[in-house]
């Protein structure tokens, strides 16, 4: 197993393609479909990396990603927002709430283990020893 | 005696005279009162008349003012619905062109030719579309004055020659001979890099789709503290009396053409806003069935040390 991601999509069809893919590339995934079962999995499980979609029920992925920050054992885990919200400002509304990285939807299946990946290193150079 | 006569004679005339004169001072006095009365009416009456006139001007400022406003209302509201549009659209095509490229990576299992030549069409297909609800997300952006504009340091000569490569093989298809000539002097600029590609990849894609033999070049120079951008192609170029129209949006120029070559016809619209915001200008030189060369101006503005 290479890490634990824990995605929070409220969509059933995206979660299962991001799902299928993280799977297929040896990753154990943990599910979270609105913003509050997202924070409250990510104390329990403590993944490795947060996929997180913007437009939620409940809680917005710009209030999750700002609740998430303000955890200190869950301070340093990176957060890649992941939406199709594609309006001006909204990559530098997600980095501002706290997420590292920002991945456009539609995803694209060829790169999207390398847009995941990447964060993953970063965080593994940022001295995580992991 | 005849002297008595005479001064009584002389003396009745001077009071006739007098008399006279008299009479008609008094006449012309009447006259003029009369004429002081009309002209004062005619005042009157201008006055009334300018007041009048310009109770009608503020009116019609006024419904100028609400339809400008309406107008506008009515632009912001076609620019918001495009936006909530093009995000609803793009939620779908996640799962088609997600689902589609990992059946075509073999993560679900291996697939024969014949079902992946089909589900190749079906990405192309799908990614044809989200680049038509991309360029609208961005019109609607750009016309609600929401596009946010960021700055990094971008290297011009290689993102030229980048875009060159990523349309050689389609250029090779068709046949077509494309060069590109980049002045030794082009380097670095301070600017949203994302955009400068994506005004590259629109004067490209239109050189490429409306040329069907000869060749497309491409070329870079500076002159007066600018990047020149110059895309040359032996397409089937416009009439002179058509080229403005080819920066209106959702204009395609002639309907025969629109036929033939699909799209919204929003390249050439984006890029002269995008440019607009950059500080830039696009200029088009064309001749009907000869070709088509644009030219983009981008002043060269380096990161502040």
């Amino acid at each position: 197993m290479k890490g634990r991601i824990l995605v929070i999509e409220d969509n059933e069809q995206n979660l299962y393609l991001v799902k299928f893919i993280l799977e297929n590339n040896g990753y154990e995934v943990c599910e979270a479909r609105d913003g509050r079962e997202g924070i409250e999995m990510a104390e329990k499980i403590k993944p490795d990396l947060i996929l997180l979609d913007i437009q939620l029920p409940v809680m917005d992925g710009y209030a999750v990603a700002r609740t998430l920050r303000t955890k200190p054992d869950l301070a340093k885990v990176p957060i890649v927002a992941v939406t199709s919200y594609a309006m001006a400002g909204d990559r530098e509304k997600a980095i501002a709430a706290g997420c590292n990285g920002y991945i456009e939807k539609p995803i694209n299946p060829d790169i999207f283990m390398q847009q995941v990946e990447q964060q993953l290193c970063l965080r593994a150079d940022g001295g995580e020893g992991k | 005696m005849l002297m008595a006569l005479l001064i009584f004679a002389a003396q009745a005339a001077l009071i006739a005279a007098l008399f006279f004169n008299l009479v008609r001072r008094r006449r012309t006095e009447r006259v003029l009162m009369v004429k002081e009365q009309e002209l004062q009416k005619h005042r009157d009456h201008l006055e009334a008349l300018v007041e009048e006139r310009t109770q009608q001007l503020r009116m019609s400022n006024m419904e100028m003012m609400q339809a400008k406003e309406h107008a506008e209302a009515a632009d912001q509201m076609k620019s918001a619905f495009l936006a909530t549009m093009s995000h609803e659209l793009r939620t779908p095509l996640n799962s088609i062109i997600g689902f589609t490229g990992i059946l075509l990576q073999g993560l679900v299992g291996p697939l024969n030719d014949e079902q992946r030549k089909q589900l190749q069409w079906v990405r192309t297909s799908a990614n044809h579309l989200l680049a038509l609800i991309s360029d609208i997300l961005d019109i609607s952006k750009i016309e609600a004055g929401k596009l946010q504009l960021s700055r990094e340091t971008f290297d011009l000569r290689a993102a030229i020659d980048k875009i060159v490569q990523t349309f050689r093989p389609l250029t090779e298809k068709k046949g077509l001979r494309l060069e590109a000539a980049i002045a030794p002097e082009v380097g670095e600029l301070y600017i949203d890099a994302r955009r400068v590609e994506q005004i590259n990849l629109n004067l490209l894609s239109n050189a490429a789709k409306f040329t069907d033999a000869g060749s497309i070049t491409v070329s870079c120079t500076t002159e007066d503290g600018k990047y020149l951008i110059r895309v040359a192609d032996t397409g089937i170029g416009v009439k002179k009396d058509q080229i403005d129209e080819m920066f209106k949006p959702f204009r395609h120029i002639d309907t025969g053409l629109s036929r033939k070559y699909e799209g919204t016809g929003l390249r050439l619209s984006i890029c002269k806003k995008l440019l607009e915001l950059l500080g830039g200008e696009i200029g088009v030189e064309s001749e009907w069935q000869r070709g088509t060369i644009v030219t983009v101006s981008i002043p060269v503005e380096r990161r502040p040390t």
